[in-house]
């Protein structure tokens, strides 16, 4: 059973602390939902699980495995969908998922890459450079990578961002799906509402002190 | 999906990104061979040589070409990534930084050699040189050149990338790094163009920046990249 451990992590930025002795697991099939005010760490801890920032105070498995240690391998498990789209506006849909399965050394056909873009609903636009996208269709394409390449472990910061009701409604569906196979997910987010759909554990992070989310603290 | 096939993939296909954006926005290569042809007019006007003396001119004029040249296209390499967090893409994916760096210098290493072929013969028909036999040998050395000056300069681009006048700031670090390339690359090219002979210490030591440069930028940018 793969299980996801954060150890006592601590990470500064100059002379600001931003989290502090932050403890978490996270098994399988389990979501653990961050909530927190803007600057309270959220962001931070899902680049240190993402290994795109070096821990400086702590420690991170993912099952066995030391995150920070074994970055490269442990890249290749983890999938994090952050506020930016990480895709090019030169390359189509389906380019920017070929240049995505390459550099995640995936094995994936090419047909099973159209259809995720089927899936997420870009069929109609495979052929163009997505730099007129508006953000919603960006996201979704974004999103289209969970499902060519199947992680452990998905990091979700704001997904529901720039979805309109129909996006968020498929984004929960996927998510639900990726627990209910096996997979661990990490979000952060300011949405109660929209998280309230999926089987999950709340947790805040004040400060960078992250506790257990109460009624009582509700963002 | 282990070995090194996948890696080698990776970086054809970074590479390829690079590339297919500059075909597509015509930015890059438009731009670094205008410019060339421009620089190379503005010598055969002011010197007018004749061809005894164009043949002693002609390698600085093409190094110094290229070097100009390649320094343009060296201070967009990372502009694609500024788009949508790409660069913080490719710091996520599981990849060596080193193949990261390879992508990128093969890109812009394509980029600036397509410039090198069309540069050698109009440097020849513009300074009436007929050296013609000599192409292959005169473009192999502007091959390993480049390969040397490229990653030195995609290392200090990925350095400069952030700075407000990072093209300023480039040119600046590289032209001194580079000059003992630069010049081993004009007297190789001398004695090619003098006697035909595609070998010596000059030759030698340009492959040995080579090796210096291809070796150590892929480190340099992996500890860079670092956060």
């Amino acid at each position: 059973m793969t299980q996801l451990q954060v150890v006592d992590i601590a990470h500064r930025f100059g002379r600001r602390g931003v989290l502090r002795g932050v403890n978490l697991r996270v098994g399988t099939g389990e979501c653990a939902v961050l909530y927190g005010a803007n600057g309270s760490g959220k962001s931070t801890l899902l680049s240190l699980l993402a290994t795109r920032l070096r821990i400086q105070q702590g420690q991170c498995f993912l099952g066995d495995l030391d995150i920070q240690k074994h970055a490269e391998m442990a890249r290749q498990r983890i999938i994090l969908i952050g506020h930016h789209s990480h895709l090019y506006g030169h390359l189509t849909p389906l380019e920017n998922l070929i240049f995505f399965r390459d550099i995640y050394r995936l094995d994936t056909t090419q047909d099973l890459l159209v259809q995720a873009i089927t899936t997420v609903g870009l069929a109609p636009f495979i052929q163009q450079p997505i730099r007129w996208f508006s953000a919603g269709m960006k996201k979704r394409l974004s999103l289209a990578r969970i499902l060519v390449s199947h992680p452990d472990v998905l990091l979700l910061d704001e997904p529901y961002s720039a979805l309109d009701h129909a996006g968020v409604v498929w984004i929960n569906t996927v998510i639900d799906t990726f627990q209910k196979q096996g997979g661990l997910v990490v979000m952060a987010s300011h949405d109660p509402e929209r998280v309230a759909a999926l089987d999950h554990t709340p947790w805040r992070l004040d400060a960078g002190i992250l506790q257990p989310w109460v009624e009582s603290n509700r963002c | 999906m282990g070995g090194v096939q996948p890696v080698l993939k990776a970086i054809y296909r970074l590479a390829w990104k690079d590339v297919m954006a500059d075909f597509r926005h015509r930015s890059t290569f438009s731009s670094m061979l205008f410019f060339s042809v421009a620089v190379l007019l503005v010598f055969q006007a002011a010197f007018e040589p004749d061809p005894r003396e164009a043949q002693r001119l002609v390698p600085g004029l093409l190094w110094t070409t290229v070097l100009f040249t390649t320094i343009m296209g060296l201070g967009r390499v990372f502009q694609s990534e500024e788009e949508n967090g790409a660069f913080e893409g490719l710091m996520l994916a599981p990849l060596p930084r080193g193949a990261i760096f390879f992508g990128k210098w093969l890109g812009n290493l394509a980029l600036s050699l397509m410039v090198m072929v069309m540069l050698v013969p109009l440097t020849l028909i513009l300074f009436n040189v007929t050296l013609w036999s000599r192409v292959p040998m005169l473009l192999f050395l502007l091959f390993l050149g480049t390969m040397g000056l490229t990653a030195l300069g995609v290392l200090l681009a990925a350095m400069t990338q952030t700075a407000r006048s990072r093209e300023t700031l480039l040119a600046l670090l590289l032209l001194p790094l580079v000059s003992p390339l630069l010049i081993a690359g004009v007297q190789a090219m001398a004695v090619v163009i003098t006697s035909g002979d595609l070998s010596g210490p000059w030759l030698n030591l340009l492959l040995i920046f080579d090796a210096i440069y291809l070796a150590l930028a892929p480190w340099g940018f992996g500890w860079l990249v670092e956060e």
